[in-house]
């Protein structure tokens, strides 16, 4: 009777006795798709192994899936669902800022039921900060910390005439004042700013952005976007000779993009040598680190492919790509956690097991805690260039850009 | 339809005074719904301003920049919403809804006022652009744009339901009233019928004028009347009955 009780209370709170279900709405269809479909991709293979070794205390960890588009209001209707309808142990995988930040509020809402916010795909502020960061556990370094890095090495190399590229929107705003504040640091303004709306297709023409930011005379640009919007800016300002570094931060999805250029450029390399993109993960090509070698594996084992209900047969997939890489780390310190939580999982009990994780390996050089104070895993940020097709890690800026 | 002379002028009368109705009633249709609809139009922008200024207090003294933009972009499109900035107390914009930037005409004016102005933007058009100060103005002032085409062409599209209105009712006044007059004419025509086949002096056919002459109202008196005065060989001998009337 008691077990059967706790079974049906269990059930309520998305786990039964074969299944602990977590809930995401992410981009799987429109032109930031690559983004939701990688991630999806890179927790799918860690979660393919732990359910093919019989599961997390017998259960195998499933995700349930929407779609939002990248898009906020299908979001929120969707994180509803997850929470009212599906009721969902937690909600994982989510992508994007402009998503996430009308989401948040559904969480403060639903505080009683204990839901948590895992490892969104995005550096954003407002689910690292009051009144929203108590919902939320993240695992990636914030925008905050991706933008300082890459103006810290800007003005250190001499390249202190800043303008800014970047999505209209919360996610274009959250990078764009990362840029500022870091600028700030060495009295230093933004020299220029253009935009652009979210969900524009590389085939656009983003020449007038290009003419805003050249006429403020950068001598470096931050792209705060998504991958066909940067990939279409790049090749509109390498046309017309604005021949400066071009920086982007990880959400824009490096391998989509260099794709992008790569697929419609002849000479892809005059576009790609003022390319440098900031990520959140180590390269999926250093095979010195446990961590990028067990995804390798797992990438190529279980082969996770486009979920069936949003696949068109129009998205050629990556073998490996940093957002894969983000999701697969996503899903080991998820996998962790839900180890910790014990075999009768409640919701209440998650943030207690997330708390128990102290200098937790996994595997990429640099330990994950998380306490009250705490609620950010990692906070290196790596910075890459393209050589030969693909994106390796920069060592030399100076060199590299002046 | 056939209207008698008798009732031309009525008729014509009448579309005379529906028509003037019907174009007065238009003309300060048209002015209260301009003159209404633009000052709500702009009250409600005005609204939204305030309620965006109240709302971003803590946000910006969070310095929240992200949240405040997601709250924006919420706005745009609403009630001709064109575009909404939100400058700080010393003129920096925080967030605004420009692609693909913030117009120059706006970067050269004094953004933190907070008077109603009409800007004309290169590239994107005409603007009235209402603003609100963020505590007090110490924490600096949101924008919002409405476009003006957009708001005339609501206006427009309202006063169009309105005049439209009117016409249908001018239209089916016009036609209730030629059937009226053409309702009150049937008995005359009739009557002048019954008339001149009497003055003809030939026998009348009874049965056609029957309904006429059983008719209780002034027609139905007249029509009785000459019925009587055609059986008198001698009208001005009122009383003296002559007879059958003569073949």
């Amino acid at each position: 009777m008691g077990s059967k009780l706790l079974g049906q209370a269990s059930h309520l709170e998305g786990v039964s006795d074969t299944e602990i279900v977590l809930g995401t709405s992410a981009a799987f269809r429109g032109p930031s798709r690559g983004l939701g479909i990688e991630l999806y991709r890179g927790s799918m293979a860690y979660f393919s192994h732990i359910n093919e070794q019989g599961g997390l205390f017998g259960r195998n960890i499933v995700l349930k899936l929407y779609d939002d588009g990248y898009q906020p209001d299908p979001a929120v209707t969707n994180t509803t669902r997850l929470m009212v309808e599906d009721d969902v142990f937690a909600l994982f995988g989510y992508v994007g800022t402009p998503t996430v930040t009308r989401v948040l509020p559904l969480l403060k809402k639903f505080q009683d039921r204990k839901f948590m916010l895992m490892f969104p795909f995005t550096g954003a502020q407002p689910q690292r900060e009051f009144p929203y960061g108590d919902f939320a556990f993240n695992l990636r370094a914030s925008y905050r910390q991706e933008t300082e890095g890459l103006v810290d090495n800007f003005v250190g190399i001499g390249r202190d005439r800043i303008g800014v590229f970047y999505q209209a929107d919360a996610y274009g705003r959250s990078g764009w004042e990362g840029v500022r504040n870091a600028l700030a640091k060495y009295n230093l303004n933004i020299v220029g700013e253009a935009t652009y709306r979210r969900g524009t297709k590389f085939t656009s023409n983003l020449r007038d952005q290009v003419e805003i930011l050249k006429a403020s005379q950068p001598k470096a640009i931050v792209c705060i976007g998504a991958y066909a919007a940067c990939a279409a800016f790049l090749r509109d300002a390498i046309d017309r000779e604005l021949q400066v570094p071009i920086a982007n931060v990880s959400f824009v999805g490096s391998e989509n993009l260099l794709k992008l250029i790569d697929d419609s450029q002849e000479n892809s390399g005059d576009y790609t040598k003022f390319l440098v993109n900031s990520q959140v993960v180590p390269s999926y090509t250093d095979d010195t680190l446990p961590g990028v070698v067990e995804y390798d594996s797992f990438m190529e084992q279980y082969a996770p492919e486009v979920p069936v209900e949003f696949d068109d047969e129009q998205y050629a997939t990556f073998d490996r790509s940093f957002v894969s890489l983000e999701g697969f780390l996503n899903a080991k310190l998820m996998t962790e956690i839900l180890r910790r939580v014990g075999p009768s999982p409640t919701r209440a009990d998650l943030e207690s097991a997330v708390f128990s994780i102290n200098e937790f390996d996994l595997g990429i050089g640099e330990s994950v805690s998380f306490s009250a104070n705490r609620r950010q895993g990692l906070d290196r940020v790596y910075y890459t260039v393209v050589q030969d097709g693909v994106f390796v890690p920069l060592r030399d800026w100076k060199g590299s850009f002046t | 339809m056939k209207i008698t002379k008798l009732f031309q002028k009525t008729v014509f009368g009448i579309i005379a005074l529906f028509g003037l109705i019907g174009i007065s009633t238009s003309v300060l249709s048209i002015n209260a719904v301009d003159s209404h609809l633009f000052r709500e139009y702009e009250s409600n922008s005005k609204g939204n301003a305030r309620t965006i200024a109240n709302s971003s207090v803590d946000i910006i003294l969070n310095r929240d920049l992200s949240t405040l933009q997601s709250l924006i972009d919420q706005f745009v499109g609403n009630e001709g919403i064109s575009y909404i900035y939100i400058t700080n107390e010393s003129g920096e914009f925080l967030a605004h809804t420009f692609v693909p930037g913030i117009p120059q005409s706006i970067i050269d004016s004094d953004v933190t006022k907070t008077d109603t102005v009409q800007r004309t933007i290169r590239g994107m058009g005409d603007f009235v652009e209402v603003a609100s100060p963020i505590l007090a103005g110490v924490a600096g002032a949101v924008h919002i744009g409405m476009d003006l085409k957009s708001v005339s062409m609501k206006i427009q599209a309202a006063i169009g339901a309105q005049v439209y209105l009117i016409a249908i009712v001018f239209f089916i006044g016009i036609f209730a009233a030629i059937w009226f007059v053409n309702f009150a004419s049937k008995p005359i025509e009739m009557l002048q019928s019954y008339a001149v086949d009497l003055a003809k002096h030939e026998p009348v056919d009874q049965e056609k004028y029957r309904k006429l002459l059983e008719r209780k109202d002034e027609a139905g008196d007249l029509a009785r009347l000459y019925q009587y005065f055609s059986t008198v060989s001698d009208p001005n001998k009122l009383g003296e009955p002559s007879g059958t009337p003569s073949a």
